[in-house]
């Protein structure tokens, strides 16, 4: 069966910066961390963590208050994101006529609507009440934001969700690619988001012990991945998506084509909940690799899973240092999570979007905030300030909890 | 009375739609209210008022009809 190419033609977030997409890019190539301090007023104890929020989101403006009330905070992310990825595309939001049946959506969220359940617990044990808005159900289903989705662009075909924690929207954006590779679907909307500030989950990391501490004035350095002193991750909220189409389809309707998505893979450590494993990284980079028909020379830039935790961040370094051999001295390698955070299912939507800009414009951003280098993450080329320069092609890492990976390879358009 | 300013309130806070066009001979459907929105309306009302309404209700379909409604199971509740 031959395979058809894959443009990435529209890319949208809710920047956790408050701009643009633009805006976001530059910023992140600039060192500039979008890390904040979260102080709640939550019961029993308050929330106080470095988290990444979208203090200028206001899902209401942005999507209406009709659309907005029918969904949880992780759909509102998403369908803005969404709305921002397909008015980028320059697609009409409704269909001016083509058929859309085999259009669809692979959305990616760890969490899906845990908000909505716990505001429902809140109510009944909190404040005493004995029942629930009906609406609780609509809001908390995991397929919430898709269903959106699917219905605001009038899109017939397939419409899923897809939870794989960390690794979520990796996949989400692998599976998409693969039914417009396969020419099951012309167009694919993808990507990911999640809320993880819901009390009873912020309080379940904080109990793992791999968040970074921080307060007021220290957590916009607290996420320091491959660094020597580094002390955990930090969780954001958010939402990135990428509009996957034909390559010809793309290329008849005149859009403009971002880069191009060439392979995928995904493995499972299958050997322990938590503890990663190099050799179901390693397998998942190769497999992503032969999937594009990319050698490692072909290489130009890795955006790491990197989430700054113990354990996490050397075993990243020796996959990639088993796969690239003797190329990962001179690999650049960034964890770009040192500024926008871990989004769980919305972190491989945002760091895709990172990955087809640094190919697209020729700058690889940056890990911020490494000083010193730890040396069990030595071995690849860290790229601590922006590098400008042509760039062919790079992947993407998602390493997640339950021992999934998936690994996305992109390609510049032809310079 | 409470009715209608409940019903003003509840549309202008979920679906922001402006008092003034809540009127008794306003088509429901057209203000954008659906039968999730219908359902939740509903819960509302009876957590508002403490009332219950009956299972087999069947559903109003213009502001009024919803008055009327509201109205007449208020003063049940009363009685």
């Amino acid at each position: 069966m031959s395979q058809r190419r894959v443009a990435i033609t529209g890319l949208g977030l809710v920047s956790p910066y408050g701009g643009d997409l633009a805006d976001f890019f530059r910023r992140l190539c600039a060192g500039e961390s979008a890390v904040g301090y979260l102080l709640t007023d939550d019961l029993p104890r308050p929330l106080s963590i470095p988290f990444v929020t979208s203090p200028g989101f206001d899902p209401n403006v942005t999507l209406g208050k009709p659309l907005a009330g029918m969904m949880d905070r992780y759909a509102q992310f998403g369908m803005a994101a969404a709305f921002s990825a397909w008015d980028d595309a320059g697609l009409p939001r409704q269909s001016d006529g083509e058929c859309r049946d085999d259009w669809g959506v692979a959305w990616g969220t760890a969490l899906g609507g845990t908000m909505a359940y716990e505001h429902g617990y809140r109510e009944l044990w909190q404040r005493g009440r004995e029942r629930l808005s009906p609406l609780t159900v609509v809001l908390g289903m995991n397929n919430g934001a898709n269903a959106q989705m699917s219905i605001q662009f009038g899109l017939g075909g397939v419409s899923m969700s897809h939870t794989v924690a960390c690794a979520s929207s990796a996949i989400a954006i692998g599976e998409a690619f693969r039914r417009v590779r396969s020419g099951e679907a012309t167009v694919m909307l993808t990507g990911g988001s999640d809320v993880p500030q819901a009390y009873g989950v912020a309080r379940a990391w904080e109990a793992l012990r791999v968040m970074a501490p921080g307060d007021a004035e220290t957590s916009a350095n607290a996420c320091r991945p491959f660094s020597a002193d580094r002390r955990g991750l930090v969780l954001g909220e958010g939402g990135a998506a990428l509009v996957l189409e034909d390559w010809d389809h793309a290329l008849a309707r005149g859009a403009r084509i971002h880069g191009e998505i060439v392979g995928y893979g995904t493995t499972c450590d299958h050997s322990h909940l938590v503890r990663p494993e190099a050799e179901g990284q390693i397998r998942a980079i190769r497999l992503t690799l032969a999937d594009a028909g990319l050698s490692v020379a072909d290489i130009d830039y890795v955006n790491a899973h990197g989430t700054a935790t113990a354990e996490g961040d050397p075993v990243e370094v020796a996959a990639l240092k088993a796969v690239f051999g003797e190329r990962a001295a001179s690999l650049p390698v960034s964890a770009t999570k040192s500024m926008h955070g871990h989004l769980l299912g919305g972190s491989a939507a945002i760091e895709a979007i990172v990955t087809v800009l640094a190919l697209r414009d020729g700058v690889i951003p940056p890990t911020a905030h490494l000083g010193e280098l730890d040396p069990a993450c030595a071995g690849v080329e860290h790229v601590t300030t922006a590098r400008h320069g042509p760039l062919r092609a790079a992947l993407s890492n998602s390493f997640a909890f339950g021992g999934s990976n998936a690994v996305l390879a992109f390609r510049a358009v032809d310079l | 009375m409470e009715s209608i300013s409940l019903i003003r309130d509840f549309l202008k806070d979920r679906l922001g739609v402006e008092p003034e066009n809540v009127v008794p001979g306003a088509m429901l459907a057209e203000l954008g209210v659906d039968s999730l929105m219908m359902l939740e309306l509903m819960f509302e009302f009876e957590d508002r008022f403490g009332v219950k309404l009956p299972r087999n209700l069947k559903a109003p379909r213009t502001v009024g009809e919803m008055v009327t409604l509201m109205d007449g199971l208020i003063a049940q509740s009363k009685s």
